[in-house]
């Protein structure tokens, strides 16, 4: 039956409350922060002051069993609680701490759970994502990263790249190829790593929006055994499908907290419209710019209803439209949307929108910084790719 | 004589002069330090343009200049946009040189022009406003008429080198009438009731602010009639979108270029990703981009320099090249995928400047319009 309503009970419409009272407390000025964009130390320490207090509530693990720091909470409830945070434009949780959660509960030991669920669940420790290499990108498969069993201890050989916010990170989850011989997607593991290993060193690659992605190489880096998660050479299936890909329905980059601060950032454009003329006219009066918003607001809103399917699709455990490639189709549209939108309010704001802040800046010079953050759309992989996989896997087209 | 794409022997060479020059004198890591530092522009490099003749390339041979045309300028620009050259040359040479040239008195060409072409004098135009229109009206600072000259109250922004400037060529209202209220005077910048203000911006560029208090300015000021400066300023303003339009072709070259390595270059699954036609589409959009735009910015060049109507021309090449600049950069990223997107690689460098260039004397959206009203709709 469809239903688009989050909180039709008023147990659902409370806990909504709830969450808005925390707010209005924890971060009562509007705020916008992207942990990947910033490398500004007194707004991480208040980001991470924010979302030490959402933990102390036990909201990040809202959902979590109780034996593993949760609340055992429904979803429903995790998913209002994510509405509200993209409705006060909260700054997301960091990096990938979220996913690895969710790989540990699929696929991790009761023992990696209860120890490692604890740091994400209280946000003490930060993990970084280290899958891309320099010759593996899209071909992601074609990984060369390599560690090999020795006694008690994996030995790691490699170097990752691009990883996001890496720097600040505690741990890191690692691909790599675990044997050389067999086919190439049928020989990799996924290896939890503390970045303080002797043989892990780590490059700053600054990017072209204020925030700092990683170069980490791994020279003899020995981890205990037990860091092994899931099965020995199964990682292509249940850690890089499980966690972006197809296999398995969960919140995907195309759709996830992150992407939907897109809502909150239209919306100030719109009221900046509303509130502005140029040459003696609103700019929301402007017939063109009426139809430049419009079009916007077409995709704002598609963004807002791939999430509710994919929430949907979760739930109800029903395959998508495109099968096994359905998730694909959502992202692919938001790698191309997030640059248009960008591209299109600097084009309705004008010339004064290339200002970066200052009395003289529009809209704190917050779209100048949203633009070229939008290069970084790749994240995740292309759209590319996205389109590609959407063509073979769910139009059925040939290879 | 019939049909001709060509430049002139003598043009290209001004092109491959200027390249070969620019690639040992503002390598990119003059670029990105200029980004980065207190002074407005590279002295060192602009004395070396002038002592090519670079910078007086349009003005009159009385006054210091080479006497040349729009399309002898444009493969120096091609070049410029190409090198990133971070120097005033649109905004001192292109715009107030050709303004003083057109309107200016006998004085003032005589004492500014063969400053300019020496690369001794910066003259900063100051036209936008704060709220971004492109128009005549957007042009609301006052000037009022004293007993000895004139009072301007108001407010200019983007206005590039400004701190570096001698003068600014400041576009004020003297009448409210939209069109035909327009003044344009010669400002000391040190004079009191200015203040300056560097405002950080996308590309990088040292773009500034202005606020004038009640700043007294001498009635000889003016520059061409009182009031009736907007005809000359639009034109001389579309000339100049003219050579901004090469510059971005120039840019569109290098980042066809970089782009089209790139892809040869880079492999996954096994082979070049050019060899993907996804990937093919983004190089060719960076190519048909930049090469309408060349070929539209050639037409309105041409109809300068043979004296023929341009306004329609120039403002149809404009609007291709402010297109351009958003849509190559665009594909060129999608094409690089990470690489691109950290600081190291140049790419970056060209997609920030395209984006102040797509706004600069005119965005997409005023070049359509003006493309309409000057093809009489
Ligand atoms: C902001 C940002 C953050 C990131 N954070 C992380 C992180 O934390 N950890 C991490 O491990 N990685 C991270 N990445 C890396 C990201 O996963 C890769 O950038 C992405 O997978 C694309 O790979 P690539 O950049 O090597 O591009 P390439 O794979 O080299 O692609 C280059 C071009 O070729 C095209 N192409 C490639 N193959 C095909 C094909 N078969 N068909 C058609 N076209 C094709 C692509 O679409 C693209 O246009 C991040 C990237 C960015 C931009």
């Amino acid at each position: 039956m469809v239903d688009m309503r989050a909180d039709d009970t008023p147990e659902l419409q409370a806990w909504r409350q709830e969450v808005r009272d925390f707010l209005a407390e924890a971060l009562p000025e509007p705020w916008t922060f992207w942990y990947d964009y910033d490398e500004d130390p007194e707004s991480w320490e208040r980001y991470l002051t924010f979302w030490r207090k959402v933990a102390e509530k036990r909201w990040v693990s809202l959902t979590w069993p109780k034996e593993y720091y949760g609340l055992g909470r429904s979803a429903i409830e995790k998913w209002i609680l994510d509405e509200e945070f993209v409705a006060h434009d909260v700054p997301t949780y960091p990096v990938i701490g979220r996913q690895v959660s969710e790989l540990l509960m699929r696929h991790g030991t009761h023992e990696q759970r209860l120890k490692h669920l604890k740091g994400i669940a209280d946000v003490s420790v930060l993990w970084g994502e280290g899958y891309s290499e320099p010759g593996a990108g899209s071909d992601l498969a074609g990984l060369t990263t390599k560690a090999h069993r020795d006694g008690n201890e994996w030995v790691i050989n490699g170097q990752k790249t691009l990883g996001t916010a890496a720097h600040v990170c505690q741990w890191m989850s690692v691909l790599a190829r675990t044997d050389p011989d067999g086919p190439r997607h049928a020989g990799l593991s996924c290896f939890l790593v503390p970045l303080d290993t002797p043989g892990v060193e780590m490059l700053p690659l600054n990017n072209m929006a204020d925030g700092r992605q990683n170069m980490t190489y791994f020279d003899d880096v020995r981890i205990p055994a037990e860091n092994l998660v899931g099965d020995e050479n199964q990682a292509w299936t249940q850690v890089w499908f499980g966690m972006g890909g197809d296999k398995l329905d969960n919140a995907l980059p195309g759709t996830d907290p992150h992407t939907l601060r897109i809502i909150p950032l239209f919306a100030r454009v719109l009221r900046y419209c509303q509130q502005t003329n140029r040459g003696g006219q609103r700019l929301a009066d402007d017939p063109l710019i009426r139809q430049q918003l419009g079009e916007l607001m077409v995709g704002v809103e598609t963004l807002k209803v791939q999430a509710f399917e994919n929430y949907s699709r979760a739930q109800t455990r029903k395959p998508g439209k495109f099968g096994a490639a359905s998730s694909h189709l959502s992202a692919a549209f938001h790698k191309e949307f997030w640059p248009h939108l960008a591209q299109v309010c600097m084009e309705i704001v004008g010339p004064m929108a290339q200002l970066k802040g200052g009395r003289w800046a529009q809209l704190n010079g917050e779209l100048e910084h949203y633009f070229r953050a939008s290069f970084g759309n790749h994240a995740g992989g292309t759209s590319q790719l996205k389109r590609m996989v959407l063509a073979t896997r769910g139009l059925g087209l040939p290879r | 004589m019939g049909i001709d794409l060509t430049l002139t022997e003598e043009q290209e060479l001004i092109g491959r002069t200027a390249n070969e020059f620019f690639e040992k004198n503002c390598p990119s890591s003059l670029v990105r330090e200029y980004e980065a530092t207190a002074s407005d522009y590279p002295s060192e490099l602009w004395t070396k343009m002038a002592e090519l003749g670079w910078l007086g390339m349009p003005f009159p041979e009385a006054c210091g200049g080479l006497g040349l045309g729009t399309l002898d300028m444009y493969p120096l620009l091609v070049e410029m946009g190409r090198h990133l050259v971070p120097c005033p040359y649109l905004d001192t040479v292109a715009l107030a040189g050709e303004l003083i040239c057109s309107i200016g008195s006998e004085s003032q060409k005589k004492t500014l022009l063969p400053g300019i072409a020496a690369g001794e004098i910066i003259v900063a135009p100051a036209i936008m406003e704060a709220d971004g229109s492109y128009g005549p009206k957007g042009i609301q600072l006052q000037a009022q008429h004293t007993g000895s000259g004139f009072e301007l109250t108001g407010a200019k922004t983007l206005v590039a080198c400004a701190g570096a400037a001698q003068w600014l060529l400041c576009a004020a209202r003297t009448d409210p009438n939209p069109a035909d209220g327009i003044s344009l005077f010669l400002v000391d910048p040190t004079t009191s009731g200015i203040s300056m203000e560097r405002t950080p911006n996308i590309a990088g560029y040292p773009l500034y602010a202005i606020t004038f208090d009640s700043v007294s300015v001498p009635a000889d000021a003016v520059v061409g009639e009182t009031g009736s400066a907007w005809p000359s300023l639009y034109q001389a303003m579309m000339k100049a979108a003219v050579l901004q339009s090469a510059m971005v072709i120039g840019a569109g070259e290098r980042v066809l270029e970089m782009t089209t390595n790139y892809a040869q270059e880079r492999e996954q699954f096994g082979q070049a990703i050019g060899k993907y036609q996804a990937v093919q589409y983004l190089c060719t959009d960076i190519a048909i981009h930049y090469h309408q735009t060349s070929l539209l910015t050639l037409q309105a060049a041409w109809r300068i320099d043979a004296g023929e109507s341009f306004l329609r021309e120039a403002a149809l090449a404009k609007a291709s090249a402010s297109r351009a600049a958003a849509a190559m950069t665009f594909a060129a990223h999608e094409v690089h995928a990470g690489v691109a997107f950290i600081s190291d690689y140049d790419l970056q460098l060209y997609t920030r400047r395209a984006k102040h260039w797509e706004y600069n004397l005119g965005d997409l959206r005023y070049h359509l319009d003006r493309a309409c009203a000057e093809s009489g709709i």
